[in-house]
């Protein structure tokens, strides 16, 4: 990237202290505005096209919440919270925590947010398919409305979304996960300081009482299709079987088969392959070892 | 343009700024800590890290007016009264510093790491600099002063 030339040069700067004014501000600038958090991708892509910025950190949306209705983690946690939380300690949502921990570098995640690795919605982002794995929704608001957008339905394509630009993303929302819940993330590199994924896959899968069948799966993917991607062939084919010799082969192969890789395709598709079955059994040994403590 | 009052070192500096200048370029150009290093201006090697309340950041990620009120260390806070802390003695005295571009970011993190962690293990220091690119050291010299500034840290 050339520095030698920088069209980046927003003019104003505003630091809203509670929502409503900062989509008051979103509202008014509209495609001019751009939010901004821990400015690792704002200030690495230098957008020219900004020329107001609104800064999201002092509104209080750092934070992790759980309870009965599930997990919900506010937009500008920074990687390093999350990489960190006790509450992502232990259980099936420590899948976040170990996926924070590779990205980028110590000092990204300390400036990082889970918002912005979603809203900048590279292919590659990492907290993506793991959160497609979980389910996950998202709060939208503006100054018209709030609403909720499943994670699944929010890529639109590489670094484009379906938020508006008047909308702010406040909190992501994962809902509770059954007993015997098992997830995993697995993924290959670019080799760069920065290790952006080169292929990542998620898997979730919910064991029955004997540990034996699966009863529900989850399978996503980044790097691999223009956006972060659910394998739903693949999750409808392990639904309510045994695991047994060759499933696991199988379903890699049809994980393999849904993926849409633009460049290195081959390698990434193989990869897809290989590293779908290691997440699928890393969670279901995740899933089939948590059942003692009832989760 | 802005007036931002940063505190560096302890010490406060008022300075005005446009919106889009980075953290790193008003402290090297503006205030005139020039310890801060700018390497590839896009937070992947790790140069221009500075501490942000005590966490290690990339300064050329961070928007100047992103750090007002903030406390602010460069490697010029690392050592009291002329006096160099121990991290930066043993990273004389194994060797740690080549050309010396990576060193002040690597003080730091290291700085950092110790702060939160006074026995770190050889792999918690090759994770805590591990944003940090060193082009001529091969980062052994690193790894073993700061596991040898930890141990005098310690006694």
């Amino acid at each position: 990237m050339s520095n030698t030339k920088n069209f980046f040069r927003p003019s104003e700067y505003f630091k809203p202290t509670s929502v409503a004014e900062a989509v008051k501000l979103l509202h008014q600038y509209g495609e001019k505005g751009a939010a901004i958090a821990g400015g690792t991708d704002v200030l690495a892509i230098k957008d020219p096209r900004i020329e107001v910025l609104i800064d999201i950190t002092g509104l209080g949306l750092n934070y992790i919440k759980s309870d009965s209705q599930g997990l919900r983690i506010g937009a500008t946690t920074t990687l390093a919270d999350i990489e960190a939380s006790p509450i992502l300690h232990e259980g099936p949502y420590n899948v976040l925590a170990q996926t924070a921990a590779q990205m980028g570098t110590p000092q990204i995640r300390n400036m990082g947010t889970i918002g912005g690795n979603l809203c900048n919605a590279s292919p590659s982002a990492d907290t993506a398919p793991v959160l497609l794995a979980l389910d996950a929704k998202l709060k939208l608001v503006s100054t018209l409305r709030s609403r909720e957008v499943p994670l699944d339905e929010f890529f639109a394509g590489p670094f484009l979304t379906f938020k508006g630009h008047d909308e702010l993303l406040t909190e992501i929302v994962l809902p509770p996960l059954s007993p015997r819940t098992g997830t995993g993330y697995q993924r290959l590199t670019k080799i760069t300081t920065i290790d952006e994924a080169l292929v990542g896959v998620a898997a979730l899968v919910v064991m029955d009482d004997k540990g034996e069948v699966i009863k529900d799966a989850r399978i996503a993917l980044n790097s691999v299709a223009p956006t972060p991607m659910r394998a739903r062939q693949a999750e409808e084919i392990l639904r309510g079987k045994k695991v047994e010799d060759g499933l696991i082969e199988e379903v890699a192969g049809v994980v393999e088969s849904e993926t849409s890789p633009r460049s290195r395709p081959d390698y990434r598709r193989r990869m897809s392959a290989v590293l779908a079955e290691r997440t699928i059994r890393e969670a279901i040994a995740r899933a089939t070892s948590d059942w003692s403590s009832g989760r | 343009m802005v007036d931002v009052t940063l505190k560096v070192n302890g010490e406060k500096c008022k300075v005005v700024v446009a919106p889009y200048e980075t953290l790193c370029g008003v402290l090297r150009n503006k205030l005139g800590f020039t310890e801060v290093k700018k390497g590839c201006g896009e937070g992947e090697c790790g140069a221009c890290t500075v501490l942000v309340e005590g966490k290690p950041v990339c300064s050329c990620l961070m928007l100047a007016v992103q750090a007002n009120g903030r406390e602010i260390t460069t490697v010029r806070g690392l050592s009291t009264d002329g006096e160099l802390h121990p991290l930066q003695r043993k990273f004389i005295v194994y060797g740690a510093v080549q050309c010396g571009y990576c060193t002040p970011g690597m003080l730091l993190v290291a700085k950092a790491l110790l702060d939160s962690n006074p026995r770190p293990s050889e792999e918690e220091v090759r994770a805590a600099i591990s944003g940090n690119i060193c082009r001529c050291t091969g980062y052994q010299q690193i790894v073993e002063a700061i596991i040898a500034a930890a141990a005098e840290m310690n006694k």
